[in-house]
């Protein structure tokens, strides 16, 4: 269901989203505590970034200062150009699903939330109605549409406040833990609606504990670790940059000790009787023909996931 | 603007229905005070008999003392609720003036409840025969007094934004419309009038008198001195919850509880 985007009206900038050396310090008992500095995050049309951190690192205040919720001390954000802390007209290109909040009325239906918070967002009533029709289909809703959200599953929930959230047609979408306590099926649900919101354009800021999730879906990750951002790349290339070069090669049956001793020439060690491990590239093709013709269960890549490439940065910080 | 009140109003109709029960409850309940003001009005009145002891007088008295204490506390409590239940950040998305969504949901609750007691008091004048007679000239100062009451309770819920809990200042608001209300600072001798006047909601409560219980005509200058009174609250709990605003943002506790 392709619907035009507001950043569609926006060309001077590419970025939907620039935040600049963000700052936020809170004070407590006589104590100042930095829970944000110098973060600076930007976000394109149609990408979506995934901003990981642990616990307490800072995602929901930076990501309520981009919302204009929390002022920031220091630094700025800019929504297609617009301030949203200082234009109120910059919040109609947002839309945002915060964590641990409800982010709906319980004991209104979704239809009726859906037409509330489009008005509230600047819409007509008319216009709220219509969107709100297209949005309850497109996130399979619809026969749920005259049902108390209190009666809702949790999956349906965050459909739901998900399809609040793009009522307006906004040009960024934050997502907090969209898929918290969520089932297997209703988060497949969630990842199926945050690819095809992308696909039409808007720009998607996601902070998520489920690693995998945020590998699969995101184009750039950026971590951040006590409030500062420690590494923001690609995610390939962060995967990449964490991946090493050395080969898996388990083959089916026990290596004979004459071809180990072969293979002990080269430099290669057995990791197990029935596997090792290659990591000078240039003798993978020699330890090939040594094992020849032993069958070969699987010859891999050491790769990294998402999980540690986090949790190298995140313990390599507090290390 | 027009839209966020017709959604407000449509809010407010729905939850009418839904929890029907409830709805009817407080509707027979307001039936009951009515029917006992046009039974015996003074003993039910209480202070509102201030107005004047005819029925008309009392009614208004009571109308104007329910819709003044029904304004000033609901933003705040409104403001509680939202934060405590979580969608208190979703109004802040909104590109409209916070302050201005919750005095519109202000206005359409008021709508749906006037409207309630209208209806109440046309049936009973039909089933009791007596008849209320209330002159134009009553709606002026009463507009006064409810914009005066807006910036209360604009002022109360700039409050509630930055420290949550106004549960206990609420509880006092009866003694402070007790004395905005029912005191009589149009008898006294100047200077003490116009500190008297200085006071929120005042110069409105004391044309109603004069016009109700004094059977004066009305007077436009003090009328005057109303609109500018109630204007003065209005702007400053307009600016109060502005400053609130911006200092909740500051400390990062708009949507804390």
């Amino acid at each position: 269901m392709a619907r035009s985007i507001q950043s569609d009206r926006v060309a001077s900038d590419p970025n939907i989203l620039t935040a600049h050396q963000l700052r936020k310090a809170y004070r407590s008992q006589g104590k100042e505590m930095v829970a944000v500095r110098e973060v600076s995050l930007s976000l394109a049309k149609g990408e979506i970034l995934a901003f990981l951190g642990p616990n307490g690192a800072g995602k929901t205040t930076s990501i309520k200062m981009i919302a204009g919720l929390i002022r920031p001390d220091q630094g700025w954000v800019r929504i297609c150009d617009r301030d949203p802390h200082r234009q109120p007209a910059a919040l109609k290109l947002v839309g945002a699903v915060l964590e641990g909040n409800r982010n709906v009325y319980w004991r209104y239906t979704p239809a009726e939330n859906l037409e509330y918070f489009g008005i509230l967002r600047g819409m007509s009533g008319q216009a709220a109605r219509k969107r709100g029709a297209e949005l309850l289909e497109q996130f399979q809703l619809s026969h749920k549409r005259q049902t108390l959200v209190q009666s809702l599953s949790r999956g349906m929930q965050q459909k739901l406040a998900i399809a609040v959230a793009l009522m307006h047609s906004p040009a960024l979408l934050l997502l907090d833990e969209p898929t918290l306590g969520l089932d297997v099926e209703a988060t497949e649900d969630v990842k199926r609606l945050i690819r095809e919101i992308v696909h039409q354009g808007c720009a998607i800021l996601l902070t998520t504990h489920q690693l995998a999730i945020a590998e699969e879906l995101s184009d750039r990750v950026a971590i951040i670790n006590n409030g500062e951002i420690v590494t923001e790349a690609t995610t390939a290339d962060l995967i990449r940059q964490f991946s090493g070069s050395a080969y898996l090669v388990e083959t089916e049956h026990s290596i004979p000790a004459e071809r180990v001793r072969k293979l002990h020439l080269l430099g290669v060690d057995l990791q197990t009787e029935r596997s090792l491990h290659v990591t000078d590239v240039q003798v993978l093709y020699q330890v090939l023909a040594i094992l020849n013709p032993m069958p070969i269960v699987q010859i891999q890549k050491d790769q990294a996931n998402l999980t540690d490439v986090f949790l190298k940065l995140v313990r390599g910080a507090q290390a | 603007m027009i839209e966020i009140f017709w959604a407000e109003l449509k809010r407010q109709w729905i939850q009418q229905r839904r929890f029907a029960i409830d709805s009817i409850a407080g509707i027979v309940g307001l039936a009951i005070i009515f029917y006992g003001l046009f039974l015996t009005t003074q003993y039910l009145a209480g202070p509102t008999t201030q107005f004047g002891t005819r029925l008309d007088s009392i009614v208004v008295g009571y109308v104007l003392w329910t819709m003044v204490s029904f304004i000033i506390g609901d933003i705040a409590g409104g403001l509680q609720q939202e934060a405590s239940t979580g969608t208190l950040e979703q109004i802040f998305l909104s590109p409209f003036p916070v302050a201005q969504i919750f005095l519109l949901r202000e206005l359409a609750r008021l709508t749906v409840t006037l409207t309630q007691m209208v209806a109440i008091l046309v049936l009973l004048m039909v089933l009791t025969g007596r008849m209320l007679t209330f002159s134009p000239a009553l709606i002026l100062p009463l507009i006064s007094v409810i914009i005066g009451a807006f910036g209360l309770a604009l002022t109360i819920g700039s409050l509630s934004l930055l420290i949550k809990e106004v549960r206990q200042i609420l509880s006092l608001l009866p003694f402070v419309l007790f004395v905005t209300i029912l005191v009589p600072v149009e008898t006294w001798g100047m200077p003490a009038r116009l500190v008297g006047w200085l006071l929120p909601m005042t110069p409105g409560a004391g044309i109603l008198r004069d016009l109700m219980a004094r059977n004066q005509g009305l007077d436009w200058g003090l009328l005057a001195i109303a609109f500018l009174n109630g204007g003065l609250y209005f702007a400053i709990g307009w600016l109060l919850f502005q400053q609130a605003e911006r200092v909740a943002k500051h400390r990062g506790r708009l949507g804390g509880y």
